[in-house]
């Protein structure tokens, strides 16, 4: 009988044993593998990123009062207070090493992670390691629509796609004369770098243009790293479009600047996505020479409202500890938005399994309320965030953005757009902000 | 027609800046037939060099030049001295590679010291006159790159006079020619080849404070002037001055011409379709010596 006992007892024992939950190896810390262009041609948008990378890890690891997620406490609360930690590597602006540095980041420094590569012609190409090593992989300021249109599993962006930003765009040129706009806007020139970022902006604008009524009189692709654009000004010159679709970067908006002002070359509008327009440097530096004044362009928030959201002054002031004093950005805003949101995925998976982490992200329903942006929240299809919104905004003789579009936002704004976009010689009189 | 002149116009004003980058170019692969891949990053320090005393000490980038022009001269010399000569009598491959790392020792320690940042700088004096236009003919003239063109044939005149007129210049062309028959008129080979370096990092410094005028400021400006400067070399003719400033209005001028009735992707391409050219017929380049 004591025989019998011991036999039962040591059953049940095994039977207990085996339908208990396997015990998840402790965490010690969340490796993320960020992969950006910290030097060579995209370095600039590479640092604004890294600063975003390193606000957040200050964020989640440290006890914040911000209502943000991870803000409060210390760690990831699912993981056991377990910390996060960015392994950050310079991929040069260069593809093929933001391959290699990828399979490196999944293979030697067994990441949990991948967030990069911050532009989209790079991320496409890292897309499909990532993809096949089954690992999440994101990249929120990445605007290219490609990006999510390849149904990939492993993939998610939270900021706004092209064609929600520009569609921004022409939906408000479309709008403005029946809210009190000029009404002689017919024709359109486009003016866009050769990358992929730029393409795909041309793309859609090529797309939405006719459908708001422009008649599209040059479609210019210039080259990147270009020393002259005089002859392509001298066309837009001959052109003589209404309004301005500029997509270029920060070094060749200058040059197209200094050769448009050579050239006393100034359209009605000028009317921007993304590149210079997005780099804070760039319109920092504007401010002593009035040279963005009556710009306007797409954003993914309200520039000047959401300085009033608690959070995003608080999120400011530890970002400006990594960026030299630099205030966040919209690039780096749509950055620590979408890192917040990776925090917090995590910590809801309770687990650093790709296949929980995955399941997690795609659960996601994150409210407006939680995010220091002005999406209308987080939620996926096809790891396309669909309440990502689009904002079209104008830089006004103040050298700040202020909101145009869309129209209950441009009330509480209530800035009265610059049209037409000013001379040079009036740029010169004027009084310079930045002076 | 109106459209070509203003082109043409344009192309020779761009021109005379390219002459400028490409002028130290000649002196230290045209003319002393050493490999510099990181003549951009002298650019870009000479850049730099004329963004810091503007924004530190409201120094303008035409008044900087003499103090950037020495710092570099010194810093060229030392370039030459502590790494070049190491590398000069072994293979060409050993002078590509040291110059490529200097390339990016240079670059990265900009990065980290400066950040990645684009930096402008403003109200200098040519960009006071950026609105300042002549027209003639219906073909205009910007001021600012006047002024700018004016000071780079000064400086080609300068070199031209110090390279063909000198004895300095007699014995650097006879050290590059032959350096054991140089030396035994009593020529010291080395300081020859160091004020070479030093001479020719002044020069594209200078042209740094110039372009910082109509240019931003970032580690990797260099880059996009280097590739120019090179075609531009090999297209006027190693070792020759005047074949330098030729060359660089030449490629001014294919890029602009290009633009205006092509789409701007065929603006380089046509450049080097050119040198392609060139090099069939004169591969020596349009006035070189050798």
């Amino acid at each position: 009988m004591r025989r019998l006992t011991l036999l039962a007892v040591l059953v049940v024992a095994a039977l207990g044993v085996s339908t208990m939950v396997p015990a998840q190896p402790k965490v010690a810390e969340v490796l993320i593998g960020s992969v950006l262009p910290l030097t060579g041609n995209f370095a600039s948008l590479g640092q604004q990123y890294l600063w975003a990378s390193q606000t957040v890890e200050d964020i989640v690891n440290n006890d914040y009062d911000i209502q943000v997620p991870l803000g409060p406490g210390k760690g990831f609360p699912g993981l056991g207070g377990a910390p996060i930690k960015f392994i950050v590597r310079d991929d040069q602006s260069r593809g093929e090493q933001a391959r290699t540095i990828v399979e490196q980041l999944i293979s030697v420094n067994k990441v949990h992670w991948i967030n990069g590569e911050g532009t989209s012609g790079i991320t496409s190409l890292i897309q499909p390691v990532v993809e096949s090593a089954g690992l999440p992989l994101s990249c929120h300021p990445c605007a290219s629509p490609t990006l999510t249109e390849k149904r990939l599993k492993w993939f998610f962006r939270t900021g706004p796609n092209d064609k929600t930003m520009v569609a921004s765009v022409f939906s408000f040129l479309k709008e403005w004369p029946e809210r009190g706009g000029p009404r002689d806007l017919k024709t359109i020139a486009l003016f866009t770098c050769d990358n992929l970022f730029c393409q795909d902006n041309r793309k859609v604008a090529t797309d939405l243009a006719p459908k708001a009524g422009f008649k599209i009189v040059l479609d210019l692709t210039t080259k990147t790293g270009a020393t002259t654009l005089a002859s392509e000004v001298q066309r837009l010159q001959a052109a003589n479009a209404d309004v301005l679709f500029a997509v270029q970067y920060p070094a060749e908006t200058v040059v197209f600047e200094n050769d448009s002002k050579r050239a006393g070359y100034m359209p009605k509008v000028i009317a921007t996505s993304n590149g210079a327009y997005s780099d804070e440097t760039w319109l920092q530096a504007q401010k002593k020479t009035n040279g963005a004044a009556g710009w306007l362009g797409r954003d993914p928030t309200a520039i000047d409202l959401v300085h009033d959201r608690p959070a995003w002054k608080k999120v400011n002031e530890v970002y400006k500890k990594y960026s030299r004093g630099q205030n966040m950005g919209e690039l780096a805003m749509r950055e620590i938005t979408g890192l917040l949101w990776m925090a917090d995925v995590i910590n809801r998976a309770k687990s650093v399994d790709p296949a929980a982490l995955q399941k997690a992200a795609n659960d996601t329903n994150m409210s407006p309320e939680q995010l220091i942006i002005d999406y209308k929240g987080i939620k996926f299809e096809n790891g396309q965030n669909v309440l990502a919104t689009g904002v079209v905004t104008q830089v006004g003789w103040d050298g700040e953005k202020h909101t145009l579009w869309p129209w209950d936002l441009a009330a509480r704004a209530n800035f009265k757009p610059i049209f037409p976009s000013p001379s040079w010689q009036e740029r010169d009189s004027k009084p310079k902000p930045g002076n | 027609m109106t459209e070509l002149a203003q082109a043409v116009v344009n192309g020779l004003q761009m021109g005379f800046l390219y002459a400028l980058v490409a002028v130290g170019l000649t002196i230290i692969w045209g003319l002393m037939e050493m490999i510099n891949f990181a003549h951009g990053e002298f650019l870009m320090l000479g850049m730099f060099g004329a963004w810091w005393l503007s924004a530190g000490f409201h120094l303008d980038p035409l008044l900087a030049i003499v103090p950037i022009a020495l710092a570099m001269y010194l810093f060229g010399m030392l370039v030459y001295q502590q790494l070049m000569r190491r590398v000069q009598g072994g293979d060409p491959f050993t002078q590509i590679f040291a110059t490529i790392g200097l390339l990016f020792l240079l670059q990265n320690a900009v990065v980290a010291g400066f950040t990645s940042d684009y930096r402008f700088v403003n109200d200098t004096f040519l960009q006071k006159l950026g609105g300042v236009r002549l027209t003639l003919l219906g073909v205009t003239f910007a001021v600012p790159l006047l002024l700018a063109a004016g000071l780079a044939l000064l400086l080609f005149l300068a070199l031209y006079l110090l390279i063909e007129r000198t004895e300095f210049g007699l014995a650097l062309q006879a050290t590059s020619e032959d350096r054991d028959a140089a030396r035994l008129v009593g020529i010291r080979p080395q300081r020859m080849f160091a004020v070479a370096w030093g001479v020719g990092a002044a020069l594209v410094a200078i042209a740094g404070a110039i372009l910082v005028n109509f240019f931003s400021v970032y580690p990797q400006v260099g880059l996009q002037f280097t590739v120019l400067a090179y075609a531009i070399v090999a297209l006027g003719g190693f070792g020759s001055i005047l074949g330098t400033l030729l060359a660089a209005l030449l490629v001014g001028v294919i890029q602009s011409v290009t633009v205006v009735y092509l789409p701007p992707a065929f603006k380089d391409a046509f450049v080097f379709a050119s040198y392609l050219l060139i090099g069939l017929f004169r591969p020596q380049g349009l006035f070189g010596r050798f």
